[in-house]
């Protein structure tokens, strides 16, 4: 149905131009910081979606994204590279990262890889936490700059030390990055599917499995490295405990993210974790009930809509017809 | 030395119950239950209920405790687990809010300090062919080895658990043979969650312990299975007590950055070499 596009567009302008409004309405910065770290997880769960498309579920979002962010606050810090130099550059660490543990990860299948994804990116944690020289242990990396200004054409300077600027910073890089994800989605869908459907089945059609599986790990990865590197230069700091951004938690909020919204849509992963970061601080009043609250609606949802909350229009006509027939 | 390689053996000890839970609902249901560190966490704070607040016997309160988890076992299989049918995403998806509900609820009603369980003596100290040893880790290893040699037996000798080893082995020709999967899948889900709680209450008995304790069990019970193949409890006892003591003597060895990444990078290179687990069967 071509109304239903023009209306999924509508609703998607309309989205970005009310978060493009919001500073210039609201200079509550408690609430550009919620939506700063909304940009990152939704860019976080749409990488992962990417992964999952191959039937895979990944479990170590924190490993690649904490790659992103050390790489290139390091190379900005440690090394003195321009800001925007470290970030590519760190983008492409977790990029080569998953390229060569890919060879080891992409091999498992199943409950193996969601395991093993787990397993690396635990490894990846503890070994920066260990490393106090180059994470600073438990007192974190701090002071990691912002990046440089950026002068056109000589004529306006733009420059990144403010919130709002970087708001603006991370809203562009995340549209864009979702814009090149369904992209890529376009070109690569139909193995991608086949992949989900049955890899025996996809082998036998002339579909390089492991290759595919493989590049469209490396492709995840890399989105996920530039939420990494969004995430370094933004926050200031960084930290590797148990507890923090690069925790198991963290990854696993990530894949709960993604199939709550509904994986099996493309803007179903971006709907979740826009909703789900917004929501603990809506419910904040309710103070420590407030995860059993978020932890009952997971579940609700994967019991009485399976295809997740982007697909609340479907349901609705489901349950109307169901009443009409009652 | 010998104290730190008693630890492991305490440590590895509590790994295997917890694995040999997680490898039967794995085995059998072929579900990853995330909320399964969970299940050993409540068995700690029950424990530690019975015996601090209402002043039970540690023992008796441990026996509690076992049937509470293995009711809630039973409980989430019926309720969570058999509506969902068996698929990897939701289950996975519905176990990790589960395990986000638990811990804050934990959290929620016994306030986040660590608890500690006062059970045995901490200052008993056993002397075995001239080395001494703290007795209460010794107690604890001797519940858990009986705790799984009663398992084995039952696993071996007896018709249910026959039909649980068949399900777990192969769980379509199992099914072929008239084995009711349902009643098999929440006989795992029992059997696993008690001896998750028993996992939970003997460790709460030696270490402090607070409601995040699960993830990090969770973990290690993975790494178990994946080490020692999730269809033979000999090789996951194999491999819990080799992790077990990775744990005990690395940091002695080795420091505490080795030790907490070693196991890991084990599981890593297992998985690399046989892909689909180091006994597994390929699907």
């Amino acid at each position: 149905m071509p109304n239903r596009r023009i209306i999924k567009s509508l609703t998607l302008i309309v989205v970005i131009v009310v978060m493009l409004l919001y500073p210039v309405v609201s200079k509550n910065m408690y609430w550009i910081h919620i939506l700063c770290i909304m940009f990152i997880n939704i860019l976080l769960a749409s990488s992962i979606r990417t992964i999952n498309l191959t039937g895979d579920i990944s479990l170590g979002t924190s490993g690649f994204l904490l790659l992103g962010a050390y790489g290139s606050a390091l190379l900005a810090m440690k090394v003195g590279l321009s800001v925007w130099l470290s970030m590519f550059l760190g983008v492409l660490m977790a990029a080569a990262a998953a390229f060569l543990l890919g060879f080891a990860i992409t091999r498992t299948k199943g409950v193996y890889f969601s395991i093993m994804t787990l397993l690396v990116s635990e490894i990846l944690r503890l070994t920066m936490w260990y490393w106090k020289d180059l994470s600073g242990g438990s007192q974190g990396l701090n002071d990691i700059p912002r990046p440089n200004p950026i002068n056109i054409f000589g004529m306006i300077t733009l420059t990144f030390e403010s919130k709002i600027s970087m708001y603006y910073l991370i809203l562009v890089v995340v549209v864009l990055c979702l814009l090149a994800l369904f992209r890529l989605e376009r070109s690569f869908g139909l193995p991608w599917m086949a992949l989900k459907k049955s890899d025996v089945l996809s082998e036998s059609i002339g579909i390089n499995v492991f290759s595919y599986r493989h590049i469209t790990f490396i492709i995840g990865c890399f989105f996920t490295g530039i939420a990494g590197a969004l995430f370094a230069h933004y926050m200031g700091l960084l930290e590797s405990s148990e507890l923090g951004k690069f925790s198991m938690l963290s990854s696993i909020y990530i894949v709960i993210y993604m199939v709550v919204g509904g994986e099996g849509s493309f803007w179903g992963p971006a709907l979740g974790a826009g909703i789900l970061t917004i929501m603990p601080e809506i419910f904040r009043p309710l103070k420590e009930y407030q995860p059993i609250f978020f932890g009952l609606l997971v579940i609700l949802i994967i019991f009485f809509m399976r295809r997740g909350m982007i697909s609340l229009p479907y349901y609705l006509r489901l349950w109307l017809l169901k009443k009409e027939n009652a | 030395m010998a104290q730190s390689i008693l630890n492991g053996f305490c440590m590895g000890w509590s790994y295997i119950l917890i694995a040999v839970g997680l490898s039967l609902i794995f085995g059998v249901m072929n579900i990853l239950q995330f909320a399964h560190g969970e299940v050993y966490m409540l068995g700690a704070y029950i424990v530690y209920a019975f015996c601090v607040i209402v002043g039970l016997n540690f023992f008796l309160a441990l026996i509690i405790s076992i049937a509470l988890m293995a009711l809630f076992g039973l409980l989430l299989e019926k309720f969570i687990f058999r509506p969902l049918g068996g698929e990897l995403l939701t289950t996975l998806i519905v176990s990790l809010g589960l395990m986000i509900i638990l811990q804050s609820g934990v959290q929620v009603g016994f306030g986040i300090t660590p608890k500690a369980i006062p059970s045995f003596s901490h200052a008993a100290v056993a002397d075995i062919m001239g080395m001494k040893m703290a007795a209460d880790r010794l107690i604890v290893v001797g519940i858990s080895i009986a705790a799984i040699l009663g398992l084995f037996f039952v696993l071996k000798k007896t018709k249910l658990g026959q039909a649980l080893t068949a399900s777990a082995q192969h769980f379509d020709a199992a099914r072929l043979m008239g084995i009711n999967p349902n009643l098999m899948a929440a006989t795992a889900m029992a059997i696993g969650s008690a001896l998750a709680a028993i996992a939970g209450g003997l460790i709460g008995s030696v270490l402090r312990f607070n409601a995040f304790m699960g993830g990090a069990a969770l973990l290690k019970g993975l790494i178990v299975i994946i080490t020692g193949g999730k269809d033979s409890i000999l090789g996951v006892v194999l491999a819990g007590l080799l992790i077990g003591l990775v744990d005990g003597i690395f940091p002695v060895l080795f420091g505490p950055a080795v030790a907490s990444i070693a196991s890991l990078v084990i599981v890593v290179i297992i998985l690399l070499v046989r892909p689909q687990g180091f006994l597994g069967h390929a699907q």
